[in-house]
């Protein structure tokens, strides 16, 4: 047997849960949620990442489904209360293929049936607007994590791609991340400042995720894990789930990303800027510098990694497919999972090391917090601290 | 268990999905005529009240309690809180049966501030009634309050919220009902104004039939009022409006509306405040009779309006104190069938020709996708 057809064998039976996928952004984005213009039944490898059948092709067990919105909206609650509307719609209409889940039992019932468990994960604390009641009120309509920042500071916790404010958590974000404890929600910290991955490990008494978060160690980027952030996994019980954005594993790809970004600012243009003036000065700098690109081996450097300083316990994978333009050869969508499995079988992992990477660390996770969140509502009813009391 | 069997009603109409012959199943409105009297006609008025209370309690179509309690430290509903005008022992004494909790927002807030506050306010809601699950118990469907009753609790739903809670999206609407919203109030945004629905508006009528949330058009344009009416698939209610041919107030319905509301079997759930209805028990018994006069008995309701600022009439000061009205409406001849319909049995038709409109919706409908900037430009 060939380790490709070794990894599908596998991945049918502990298929991969992913922690982070922005299909719901791209059909906001790209076809303001009219489904039938991008019906996933169908292969929508000319606009998309993600449809059903690469997702069935990528062994792919359970989605978490991201309802990020921009930091930069007027509306950052109404417009995560309609990702949350576009996600439903999904489940609504593919009831064959994507199974509603809240829970870790969801879950394992999802691989019995043979359905993808499809869970949602809120992307940026300013998703909440400042209020543990929001909070609440996302949770009710099933967002099951929170990340705590995206690429810009909220009020109470720094992001790793602003500049410091906080040091971390403010006592309200600490509030956060109790109160998310209490509701069995749980946290992601990619996105966050590494101090605010240290308060968050010491704040929550549930085991943390990071959705989509590489090894910093590998490859320095402040999208990374520090080494002795991935050293306290095993004492939390959380997972990092390895992502495979060019821009945050490959180094090669980190410089020439910011010598590309530099060259736009040059030019006038904000580095994200998309019109079309500005992508032909992006496409000029792209022919006199060919972008660097990243492989299923660039990938699994960042897991050897991970696995020797977390432990095996503590990995997971996180794609953030239709999240970023670019991917890496052999992880060009969601149907490339089983090239990252047959890469570390291939290196020397166990079957029961790549379950637990796929499967079983996710499920497990998801299992602990609601286990401490049953406790904790025994004794702890729903926090109304307010921002302006804890942090003045 | 005439609860159970009301709830049942509807469902034995549901053969006919695809031609419903009117906007919601007729056969609710006829129960009257088989109507069993509870008390006897030789009682002391107040002593019939209780009586018939008991049988058939009060929907009382608004209130304000959650928001009421946010400025106190701690409180105990069960006990008793005399800060409030609403608690379980007053709620028993007025044979309450259930409360819709307003969601009402405070002045100014739109937009994404609407739409967090609003989600909130649904927190807030839950959070309560969670601390007194001896007396309350969250309903959203006939059934739902059915059940509440049958285990001697007070049903909560939940609503009126104001339209701009909804932030001009269906999808919005849709992950508010899922979190429990029961009514939206058409005022106030640029689709439900002074000059009526515009075409999103009307989209949001319908999706509202589909989900089962009803609409209230108290303090709504006449324009509103009129295309909800011919619009909607299910009764509508005003939360908070009485007769303008007694007392005007811009919430309060004049007669011609009154009588489409009725012709509709929409429902006219009249508040017990000072402002919109006048000083005493007496002048309520007035509204209540001149509605039942022009729009019918099946059209009107109870509003208590408590914990929302109001100031109510003498006699009426608390939720304990609908025996005293209902006892004031039959001194003036009011036979039971009516009070029962005016207390519960409106309320409860409402709710289930709101649920079984949904279901059958559901059916035929897929939820709509329309944005306001689509339909309105």
């Amino acid at each position: 047997m060939t380790s490709g057809e070794a990894a599908r064998e596998l991945l049918r039976e502990f298929p991969v849960v992913d922690g982070h996928n922005d299909l719901p952004w791209a059909l906001r984005e790209q076809v303001r949620y009219d489904l039938d213009a991008r019906d996933i039944t169908a292969d929508q490898s000319a606009h998309l990442h993600t449809d059903l059948p690469r997702l069935r092709a990528g062994g792919v067990g359970a989605q978490f489904w991201s309802v990020y919105v921009r930091t930069d909206a007027p509306d950052p609650v109404a417009a995560t209360l309609e990702q949350i509307d576009c996600v439903r719609q999904l489940l609504t209409r593919h009831p064959e293929d994507l199974r509603p889940a809240l829970t870790a039992a969801d879950m394992e019932a999802a691989r019995r049936e043979g359905r993808i468990a499809s869970l949602m994960g809120a992307e940026g604390g300013h998703s909440i607007a400042n209020s543990l009641g929001t909070l609440r009120g996302l949770y009710g309509l099933g967002v099951r994590y929170l990340t705590l920042t995206h690429n810009d500071n909220v009020d109470w916790a720094d992001s790793a791609t602003d500049e410091p404010r906080a040091g971390g958590l403010t006592a309200f974000g600490r509030e956060v991340v109790r109160e998310m404890n209490r509701l069995g929600m749980l946290v992601d910290l990619s996105h966050v400042a590494a101090t605010t991955m240290r308060d968050a490990l010491d704040a929550s008494s549930a085991p943390v995720i990071f959705s989509h978060s590489s090894a910093r160690a590998v490859c320095d980027h402040p999208r990374n894990i520090p080494d002795d952030v991935l050293e306290r996994l095993p004492a939390n019980g959380g997972i990092a789930m390895v992502t495979f954005v060019p821009k945050f594993v490959l180094q090669a790809a980190v410089e020439w990303t910011a010598a590309a970004d530099e060259n736009m600012r040059a030019h006038g243009f904000h580095h994200l800027d998309t019109t079309p003036e500005a992508m032909k000065v992006h496409r000029a700098f792209e022919e006199r510098h060919p972008r660097p690109v990243a492989t299923v081996a660039t990938v699994a450097d960042h897991l050897d990694h991970m696995r020797e300083v977390a432990g095996v316990d503590h990995l997971g994978i996180g794609g953030d497919y239709d999240g970023t333009a670019f991917t890496p050869d052999g992880l060009d969508d969601v149907s490339g999972y089983p090239n990252l499995i047959a890469e570390l079988l291939d290196r020397g992992w166990s079957k029961a090391d790549l379950t637990k990477l796929t499967w079983k660390n996710a499920v497990r996770v998801l299992d602990a917090a609601e286990d401490v969140a049953r406790a904790l509502q025994e004794t702890r009813s729903p926090s109304h601290a307010r921002i302006e009391d804890l942090d003045g | 268990m005439a609860d159970l069997q009301d709830d049942l009603r509807p469902t034995t109409a549901a053969g006919g999905l695809d031609d419903l012959a009117g906007p919601y199943p007729e056969e609710a409105v006829v129960a009257a005529e088989s109507y069993e009297p509870v008390s006897d006609p030789d009682d002391e008025p107040l002593t019939r009240a209780h009586a018939i209370l008991a049988a058939h309690p009060v929907a009382d179509g608004y209130n304000g309690l959650p928001w009421a309690l946010k400025r106190l430290s701690s409180y105990d509903l069960e006990l008793g809180e005399s800060i409030v005008d609403t608690d379980v022992p007053r709620l028993r004494s007025g044979h309450v049966g259930v409360l819709f909790w307003s969601l009402h927002l405070p002045e100014g807030l739109d937009g994404d501030r609407a739409v967090g506050a609003t989600l909130e306010q649904l927190d807030l809601a839950k959070s309560v009634v969670r601390t007194c699950d001896e007396g309350l118990r969250p309903a959203c469907t006939a059934g739902q309050v059915a059940d509440a009753r049958n285990c001697g609790r007070v049903a909560v739903l939940l609503g009126p919220a104001g339209a701009s809670a909804v932030g001009d999206s269906l999808g919005i609407l849709r992950q508010l009902h899922v979190l429990g919203l029961r009514v939206l109030t058409l005022t106030g945004v640029s689709w439900a104004s002074e000059a009526g629905l515009t075409r999103f508006g009307e989209e949001v009528v319908r999706e509202m039939n589909r989900l089962g949330v009803i609409a209230d058009l108290s303090g709504a344009s006449p324009q509103t009022v009129r295309r909800v009416l011919s619009l909607s698939r299910v009764p509508v209610l005003c939360s908070r409006s009485a007769a303008r041919a007694i007392r005007p107030h811009p919430a309060n319905l004049p007669d011609d509306l009154l009588a489409e509301l009725g012709a509709a079997k929409g429902l006219c759930l009249v508040p017990l405040t000072a402002e919109q209805t006048g000083p005493t028990v007496r002048d309520v018994a007035d509204h209540l009779e001149h509605i039942r006069e022009v729009a019918g008995a099946h059209c009107v309701g109870l509003s208590g309006t408590y914990d929302s600022g109001a100031a109510h009439p003498q006699e009426l000061g608390d939720i304990s104190c609908y025996p005293q009205l209902i006892a004031e409406l039959l001194r003036r001849d009011w036979d039971e069938a009516d009070v029962a319909l005016l207390t519960w049995g409106n309320v409860q038709r409402v709710l289930r020709g709101a649920d079984f409109t949904a279901r059958a919706a559901q059916q035929r409908r897929e939820q709509s996708t329309a944005t306001i900037a689509e339909l309105d430009g």
